[in-house]
C-alpha cells in the first residue's frame, strides 16, 4: 500500500513538474515591452505620462491623434490643434512593419496593404514611446536647430510634430501628457517582437527569476528599432527621352498610388490636388512625372513642398525608409499604363 | 436679331432632362468634383465649399467687346466694368455654405450687398437612388445705392423696402463621365420694385455644362432664360448666356475666363436686366478669381 501511495506522489509530483515548466516557457505576447523590461531590472524610462497633471487622459490624447481636438464629457475640452493636419495625416497609429527591428519599405507596403493601413512618410506612432530618438538623421536639414530638444525628448518632439509638422498652435502640458499616455497605451508587445523559440524561453525563464536578464534585455532590445532612419534622397538621374521600357512592377506601383498618393489626395482630403482613378489623372501625373516641377511624382516625393506664410499646408517628403526608389519606379509603370 | 423664346418649350426641356438624370445609370460612390467651381459663369454651380473653407472671390466684367460700346475706343471694352464683386463665401457644414459679396450692380438697382446660403439636399452618387446633385439657393440683394430725387425711376426708394429682392433656385446636376457634367436650374426671382410693366415675379430655368480637357482645364458654359411675357428681344431683353474657360492650377486657384452677354452678376441683377445682344457684339470678357484659406 506504501508502495502505492508513493508511487502515486511520484507521478502527481512529476505531473506538477511537468506544468510548470510547460507554463514558464510560454511567454505572455499580450505583455507591454516596458512591462517586461522593467521586471527584468531595465531602468525606467523618462517619457512616461505625469498623469498627475489636471487633465490629462490617454481617452483625451486619442482623440487629440485622431481627430486633433477632444471635446469629451467631463473632461477638459481641447480646441483644434491645426487647421490642416492631424497626428493619423501622416502617422498610423498600428503596427505598420512584418518585422520591427527593420525599416523595409518593400515589406511594409505589403504588410500595409494586407491590414488596410495608408503608406505613410512618417513613422508610426505605434511603438513610439519604445523609441529613444526622434526627428533622426536628415531631419536635421530641415528643422535644423529645431530638432536639437526634440532629439532625445519624445515631450518635445511632439510639441515640434505639433507646430512645424501639424503647422498648428502649441499644446498645452496637459494636452502632451495626455497624447504621451495614449502612446504609451500603442506601445509594442512582447507579441510584436517575432521572438523564437529560444528567445521566448530565455525571457520567460528571466522574467521568473532565472538569473538570465541581461540576456533577456538584450534580446528584447534588439528586436526592435530604438530610432526610426530617415534620409533624405534625390530623385534618382533620369533621361526623359531614354525610349527604355519601364521596369517597374505594375501591380505594386498600384498599392503604392492607392494606399499612399491617394491617402491624402483623393477627393481632396488634405490637398488641393485632387487625385483619383480618371484617366485625365493618369495621363496628367504621367505627363509631368519626368519634368523639373512639383507635379512630378518624382521630384514631390523626394523633395515634397513647404509651408509658407498664407498656404502652410503642404506634403512632407518621403525619406528613402519610407518609400524606396523601386517602388517610385513601380508608381510611373502603374501611371504609365492607366494613362495609355 | 429678334429672338422668340416659348418658355413653355424650355421649361418642358427642363422637367425632360431631370426625367433624364433620374433614368441614367446609378452609382455607388458620391462623385466628387461634378464642376470646378462654385460658380459656373453666372449661375452658381451644385459644388459646395469644403466645412471650414473660406473662399474670397472677385468677379469681374468688363465692357462690352464689340459694337457701339466696344472697339477700339474702349480697348474692346478692357477700359470699362460693368460689374465688379468682391466677396467671401465659407463652408459651414458639408452641405451648408454661406456667403457675402458686393456687386457694382449693372442693373437700374447699384452698388448691391448680395448674401446667400446654399444647401446640398442631395449627392450623386452618395446611395444608389441619387443619380444627381441637388442643391437649393436662397439669396437676398439690397442696394445700397443713394436714394433718387427723381420720382419714377427705380432707385426713388418711396419705401427702404425696396431696395430688396430676393432669388431662390434649384440646381440639379449630374457628372456623367469624366468628362462631361451638366447642370439644370429652376429659379424664381423677386424683386420688391421692378419698370413699368414687369412682374415682381420671374421665373426662370436655365442650362449649364462643363467639358474637362485635361486635369486643369475646362470649357464652360451657362445659360438662363427668364419666363416672362415682358421679356422679349423687341424689348431689348435676352437670355444670359456664357462661354468660359477654367484653369485649375491645383493650388487653391480657380481661375476662370468668360464671355457673357450679361453686365450683372449676381442672380437679382443679370436675370432680370440682361439686355446685352450677343448678335451686335454686346457681349464681354470677364474673369473670376478665388483663392481658399483653412480657418
Amino acid at each position: 500500500m506504501n508502495r502505492l501511495i508513493t508511487l502515486i506522489l511520484l507521478v502527481g509530483a512529476w505531473i506538477i513538474f511537468q506544468s510548470s515548466e510547460k507554463e514558464a516557457t510560454v511567454l505572455d505576447k499580450d505583455q507591454s515591452l516596458y512591462e517586461a523590461l522593467y521586471q527584468l531590472g531595465y531602468k525606467s524610462v523618462d517619457h512616461s505620462p505625469d498623469l498627475s497633471i489636471a487633465g490629462a487622459s490617454a481617452q483625451v490624447g486619442e482623440d487629440l491623434v485622431k481627430f486633433g481636438f477632444s471635446d469629451i464629457e467631463g473632461q477638459l475640452k481641447s480646441k483644434r490643434q491645426s487647421k490642416h493636419f492631424v497626428c493619423t495625416s501622416c502617422h498610423n497609429i498600428e503596427r505598420e512593419d512584418p518585422d520591427v527591428s527593420v525599416s523595409d519599405p518593400e515589406a511594409r507596403l505589403e504588410y500595409v496593404v494586407k491590414k488596410g493601413l495608408p503608406f505613410l512618410q512618417a513613422t508610426t506612432l505605434y511603438g513610439a514611446v519604445n523609441r529613444t530618438d526622434f526627428y533622426n538623421d536628415d531631419y536635421i536639414k530641415k528643422y535644423g536647430d529645431l530638432i536639437q530638444s526634440a532629439k532625445h525628448d519624445i515631450r518635445a518632439a511632439i510639441e515640434l510634430c505639433a507646430v512645424e509638422c501639424a503647422q498648428g498652435r502649441e499644446l498645452h502640458d496637459w494636452e502632451v501628457e495626455s497624447i504621451l499616455a495614449y502612446l504609451w497605451e500603442l506601445q509594442f508587445t512582447l507579441g510584436d517582437l517575432n521572438l523564437d523559440e529560444n528567445e521566448a524561453m530565455i525571457i520567460q525563464k528571466a522574467l521568473n527569476g532565472d538569473k538570465m536578464e541581461m540576456q533577456a534585455i538584450q534580446i528584447l532590445e534588439s528586436k526592435y528599432l530604438k530610432h526610426s532612419p530617415a534620409h533624405f534622397v534625390d530623385p534618382r538621374p533620369r533621361d526623359k527621352h531614354s525610349e527604355a521600357p519601364n521596369t517597374g512592377d505594375v501591380q505594386n506601383g498600384k498599392l503604392v498610388y492607392d494606399v499612399s498618393c491617394k491617402h491624402c489626395h483623393l477627393n481632396n482630403r488634405y490637398s488641393y490636388l485632387n487625385l483619383d482613378d480618371s484617366s485625365l489623372t493618369f495621363k496628367w501625373l504621367s505627363n509631368k512625372a519626368e519634368t523639373y516641377s512639383r507635379y512630378s511624382i518624382f521630384q514631390i516625393i523626394r523633395y515634397g513642398t513647404h509651408a509658407k506664410h498664407g498656404k502652410k499646408s503642404y506634403m512632407p517628403r518621403y525619406p528613402i525608409e519610407k518609400m524606396s526608389d523601386q517602388q517610385l519606379e513601380d508608381l510611373k509603370a502603374y501611371l504609365d499604363l492607366m494613362a495609355e | 436679331m429678334v429672338i422668340k423664346i416659348n418658355m413653355k418649350y424650355a421649361f418642358i426641356i427642363y422637367l425632360l432632362l431631370l426625367g433624364f438624370f433620374e433614368l441614367c445609370a446609378q452609382e455607388s460612390k458620391p462623385v466628387h468634383q461634378t464642376f470646378g467651381d462654385r460658380r459656373i459663369i453666372n449661375t452658381q454651380s451644385v459644388e459646395m465649399l469644403p466645412v471650414r473653407k473660406l473662399d474670397f472671390r472677385v468677379g469681374h466684367r468688363f465692357g462690352d467687346l464689340a459694337g457701339s460700346g466696344g472697339g477700339w475706343s474702349t480697348f474692346y471694352g478692357l477700359e470699362n466694368a460693368s460689374d465688379v464683386m468682391i466677396g467671401f463665401e465659407y463652408g459651414v457644414t458639408e452641405n451648408l455654405m454661406v456667403g457675402i459679396n458686393r456687386t457694382k450692380g449693372a442693373g437700374p438697382l447699384r452698388q448691391l450687398i448680395n448674401s446667400f446660403a446654399k444647401f446640398r439636399l442631395m449627392t450623386q452618387g452618395a446611395t444608389k437612388t441619387q443619380p444627381v446633385s441637388l442643391v437649393v439657393l436662397g439669396l437676398t440683394t439690397v442696394s445700397t445705392q443713394p436714394k433718387s430725387e427723381t420720382e419714377g425711376v427705380l432707385h426713388f426708394f418711396e419705401s427702404p423696402i425696396h431696395r430688396w429682392s430676393y432669388h431662390l433656385s434649384v440646381l440639379t446636376a449630374r457628372k456623367f463621365n469624366e468628362r462631361i457634367s451638366v447642370q439644370a436650374n429652376a429659379s424664381w426671382t423677386y424683386r420688391n420694385i421692378v419698370p413699368a410693366g414687369d412682374s415682381n415675379n420671374l421665373p426662370a430655368v436655365g442650362l449649364a455644362g462643363r467639358a474637362q480637357f485635361s486635369k486643369s482645364l475646362a470649357l464652360i458654359v451657362d445659360t438662363t432664360f427668364p419666363i416672362s411675357a415682358f421679356r422679349t428681344s423687341e424689348n431689348q431683353f435676352y437670355p444670359a448666356i456664357g462661354l468660359g474657360i477654367e484653369f485649375n492650377t491645383s493650388g487653391g486657384h480657380v481661375f476662370q475666363m468668360n464671355f457673357t452677354n450679361t453686365r450683372g452678376i449676381s442672380e437679382t441683377d443679370y436675370i432680370p436686366y440682361s439686355q446685352s445682344n450677343i448678335a451686335d457684339g454686346e457681349f464681354r470678357l470677364g474673369f473670376t478669381i478665388s483663392r481658399l484659406f483653412s480657418l
